[in-house]
């Protein structure tokens, strides 16, 4: 199991979390940490995650940058001890 | 003008001229808008059915195509056909009626959350929240299901919306830039290809779907590769090239097959490895070096790591890679395996051979014939044995599988090139999926020839429960199908049964001359299997022939 935390900026729209949340479980990752926030004034949304799962974080963001409404991704490797404090 | 007007006038705008749906409650104001709008409608006789007829519509096109459904059942009934398109990458808007905007949430009557259910089988999906965002939401999904990897898209639109009055202006979007011309990489695939001593080029349904035929054969005209494509790829390359091997995978040419296990170089041009081509993935082309050609960047490396990775249009692609290659030992190898292995047709008695009768099939069908299939047995056999010229006049469901799909994508591709012979191949299992649609083939008079292959069995399942589950026929015996000629008589459709080998001529011809419909009911052998089988967690060299 390897552990990622990926930034991502999206335009707001209501649904927004479900596609990122439902792309994120199909693709065989589960969601360990997360935090989104809406900035006063903006159309952006920002979602910090901590993502757990087995196959490669590439794929991942592969498929989550084809969500029409995702601006950027950042993807760093996170260390699964902090994950599990 | 109101909001269903104004979607019809989009439709116009944007080049639509036919549709499928079916009206209901929440969609009343759309159909109010058709009725004298300018645009053509299909009544289909099932939601799925409309999804599937615009699937059908655009593959033998390349244009959108539209399917109109109410909310609620209307909309859920769309739901296998728009993941058929997403999994195939078919350029479909479905356009949905919702309830008012203030009974959403309230569990109204057939209320259901459309845009989540979209999530998954749409490539995006909209939920019209106002009258003013109808111009920028209609205009932004034609683009979004042609522009790069295409796919459907939903919109989703509240009564009220559609009813509300207003004055609205085209939408105009901003022109996307093509993805960078990869200058570097393109330069060292060109070397690898001029170092290769075995190359196989591998293509897929992205070459239709990017209209790249023409750069593909000229690619393989002058590199004189060996060429094996996917279940969709059929059509792409010149069936009368003599390296051409056919479809690979597992119910692949042997030779197809052979060939790629075997090769150096597998240049892979818009396929994305899928686990029907490549058997065991880690034994697919183990010895070759992968050069991945394709528009969806998600798809480069998600499979088979590649040594280079193109990503853009491949006919602009493609020819940038295009040489001369030192490969006549190889190109001759492949060309005495395709010979060595070549489909034989000598199944001994009188009863029909499927393999046989889709072969004799292929050569007597017109030119410009559009075939449609189900998914099963015939579908395979019409795969491995019937030859086509363009990716369009092939349309089956490739990698969602979906029985039921033939029948409707068959009046979908008959309404979008009315002078075409357009074929739907069965199977008695999928044909009874999306039956009803004979009542649409009768609406609109359409000239569909009707091939039933009729075995009284699921066919593929029965097969694998033969092969794979000691012969326990679990749910797949059809002996209590109805009389099919009645059935099809009652729409006013003629046919015959044939079930003798010596009757496929006369079959063929009274199909072929009919003016109008026909079924031909082609009863073949209910133990009768798809060979080669490439059995499950093999590599594509472990090929069954036979069930010794």
């Amino acid at each position: 199991m390897t552990y990622n935390q990926l930034s991502i900026r999206a335009r707001f729209r209501p649904e927004i979390m479900e596609r990122i949340l439902r792309v994120i479980r199909h693709r065989g990752f589960r969601v360990c940490v997360m935090n989104m926030v809406q900035p006063a004034e903006s159309e952006h949304v920002d979602l910090d995650l901590t993502v757990a799962g087995l196959r490669p974080v590439d794929g991942l963001s592969a498929q989550l940058s084809k969500v029409l409404d995702v601006v950027r991704i950042d993807v760093r490797p996170a260390a699964a001890r902090r994950v599990a404090t | 003008m109101n909001g269903a007007q104004w979607v019809v006038r989009a439709l116009r705008a944007q080049g639509v001229d036919t549709v499928f749906g079916y009206p209901g409650g929440a969609i009343m104001p759309v159909y109010d808008a058709l009725y004298d709008g300018g645009v053509d409608h299909v009544l289909c006789r099932h939601e799925q059915g409309a999804a599937m007829a615009a699937i059908g519509y655009a593959r033998a096109t390349g244009k959108v195509g539209v399917c109109i459904a109410t909310s609620g059942p209307g909309a859920a009934n769309l739901v296998t056909g728009l993941a058929d398109a997403l999994t195939d990458s078919v350029p479909v808007v479905a356009i949905t009626g919702q309830v008012g905007s203030a009974l959403i949430g309230t569990d109204a009557f057939q209320e259901i959350d459309v845009l989540g259910l979209s999530l998954s089988c749409t490539k995006h999906s909209f939920l019209a929240d106002s009258l003013k965002s109808l111009p920028r939401i209609l205009a932004e999904a034609f683009a979004i299901a042609r522009e790069g990897r295409p796919g459907p898209v939903l919109i989703d639109i509240p009564k009220d919306v559609q009813q509300a009055c207003g004055a609205l202006s085209p939408y105009l979007l901003p022109a996307v830039d093509a993805p960078d011309f990869p200058a570097q990489d393109i330069a060292l695939a060109r070397t690898m290809l001029k170092n290769a001593r075995k190359p196989v080029l591998y293509a897929g349904g992205g070459v239709g779907m990017a209209r790249g035929v023409p750069a593909l054969r000229a690619f393989l005209d002058e590199t004189g590769m060996p060429s094996v494509v996917t279940l969709k790829g059929l059509g792409s390359v010149d069936p009368e090239d003599p390296a051409y091997l056919g479809m690979l995978g597992m119910h692949g040419a042997k030779a197809a097959n052979l060939a790629v296990q075997e090769c150096d170089l597998l240049l892979a041009v818009g396929a994305r490895f899928d686990d029907r081509a490549t058997g065991r993935l880690d034994r697919f082309a183990a010895n070759a070096a992968v050069i991945h050609v394709d528009i969806d960047p998600a798809e480069l490396g998600k499979l088979r790591r590649a040594n280079v990775s193109l990503r853009g249009d491949l006919s602009r692609l493609l020819p940038a890679l295009q040489q001369p290659l030192r490969i006549d030992g190889w190109r001759r190898q492949a060309m005495r395996m395709k010979e060595e292995h070549a489909w034989r047709y000598d199944a001994a008695g009188p009863a029909i051979d499927g393999p046989f009768f889709l072969k004799t099939l292929s050569e007597r069908k017109p030119a410009g014939a559009v075939v449609t299939t189900d998914v099963g047995q015939h579908q395979m056999w019409a795969a491995q044995h019937m030859h086509f010229s363009r990716p369009e006049d092939f349309i089956t469901s490739s990698g969602l599988g979906t029985m039921g799909f033939g029948l409707p994508a068959a009046v979908g591709a008959q309404m979008a090139r009315p002078e075409a012979t357009v074929i739907c191949v069965s199977g008695d299992g999928s044909f009874m999926m999306n039956v009803q649609e004979l009542g649409t083939v009768k609406r609109h008079r359409l000239p569909l020839k009707i091939v039933l292959m009729d075995n009284q069995r699921l066919g593929m399942v029965r097969q694998w429960q033969s092969l794979f589950f000691q012969g326990r026929h679990s749910e797949t015996i059809l002996d209590d199908n109805p009389d099919f000629l009645t059935l099809a008589k009652a729409f006013g459709i003629p046919g015959r049964r044939i079930d003798r080998a010596s009757q496929i001529g006369e079959g063929l011809a009274a199909m072929l001359a009919a003016q109008g419909p026909y079924l031909l009911q082609v009863a073949i052998d209910p133990e009768a299997n798809v060979w080669p089988l490439v059995p499950p967690g093999a590599g594509n060299e472990t090929m069954l022939e036979s069930l010794s």
